[in-house]
């Protein structure tokens, strides 16, 4: 059964609000479709410094493409399970206006056996005029693995 | 260079207050880096704190914010020990995890394997009880100008 994107929404909504760190960064899901979720850090006075004028955002892309690349194996996989991330290079290409919202448009293209491999791209106005590019590597959990109440959670009734 | 940034670093180096310095980073107070010097050797520490988790059901790290915590690692390693103090720009981060971070104190220092006038190459690796038993491990560029 193919999962609607609704649903595939809800999912990574209910994912992202597990997590306590989500929480506090005001993390937002604004899209998502099989293989594919959009994230949303939305401009916050606490993560600018008035000091020095430069890595505004320092970290905060990394955890924000880490989430995402994670939410992306969301829309991959049919039953949700709790893969952990094996790697995560990212290369930065530009510095990050400090009062625009940053995106992250993130792709789960393979799905293996063991293994799920993602891209994603940060960015401000459109993709085509990138932040930052990542690739990463999940290992999925022996089946049945994942805690069972937690699967519930995410997967919901919708 | 930034006068700030240089009075910071300076201060820090004097007085062992390294504090002021790492607060100058905002993402660095809100997930809480701290950091002490032992000799030569600048050891960085992250507390166990409720708002640093990813994965409820362990409890575990969320691993972006033991990835950050690593890359802010390299990021004052560097700042520390320039003659110079420069905000350093990070070009490339790539990490390695290798056990799940649990829901305590996590270590991480940072070895720079290159100092050049443009680029910095730097190698990160962060515990949580043994040094030997890493969580993650990283390796990072920045451009120093």
């Amino acid at each position: 059964m193919m999962l609607t994107d609704m649903q595939l929404r809800g999912r990574c909504q209910r994912f992202l609000e597990a997590q306590p760190h989500m929480r506090k960064l005001g993390l937002k899901v604004v899209s998502a479709c099989p293989g594919v979720v959009v994230i949303e850090l939305p401009v916050q006075a606490e993560l600018f410094s008035c000091d020095v004028n430069t890595y505004l955002h320092g970290g905060v892309l990394t955890t924000m493409v880490d989430h995402a690349s994670s939410a992306a194996t969301l829309c991959a996989v049919e039953d949700y399970e709790l893969c952990p991330t094996l790697d995560l290079r990212i290369d930065h290409m530009s510095r990050p206006a400090q009062d625009k919202p940053l995106f992250v448009e993130a792709e789960c293209y393979r799905v293996t056996r063991k293994v799920l491999f993602t891209r994603a791209t940060v960015y401000q106005l459109t993709t085509e005029q990138p932040i930052a590019y990542a690739i990463s590597t999940f290992m999925r959990p022996d089946p049945g693995a994942t805690d069972p109440a937690f699967k519930a959670m995410i997967e919901g009734d919708d | 260079m930034s006068p700030v940034l240089n009075q910071l670093v300076s201060q820090a180096h004097a007085d062992g207050e390294y504090q002021p310095l790492i607060d100058l980073i905002p993402y660095a107070s809100i997930i809480g880096v701290e950091c002490q010097r032992y000799g030569e050797e600048i050891v960085f520490r992250l507390p166990a704190n409720p708002d640093n988790i990813g994965n409820p059901v362990l409890p575990a790290l969320h691993g972006g914010v033991i990835a950050s915590f690593m890359e802010l690692t390299a990021v004052f390693q560097l700042m520390l020990q320039l003659n110079t103090p420069v905000l350093p720009k990070i070009v490339d981060f790539s990490v390695d995890y290798m056990r799940a971070g649990l829901d305590k104190d996590t270590f991480a220092i940072c070895e720079v394997q290159r100092q050049g006038r443009r680029v910095s190459n730097c190698s990160v690796i962060a515990w949580q009880e043994r040094k030997r038993q890493p969580i993650a491990s990283a390796r990072a560029h920045f451009l120093m100008d």
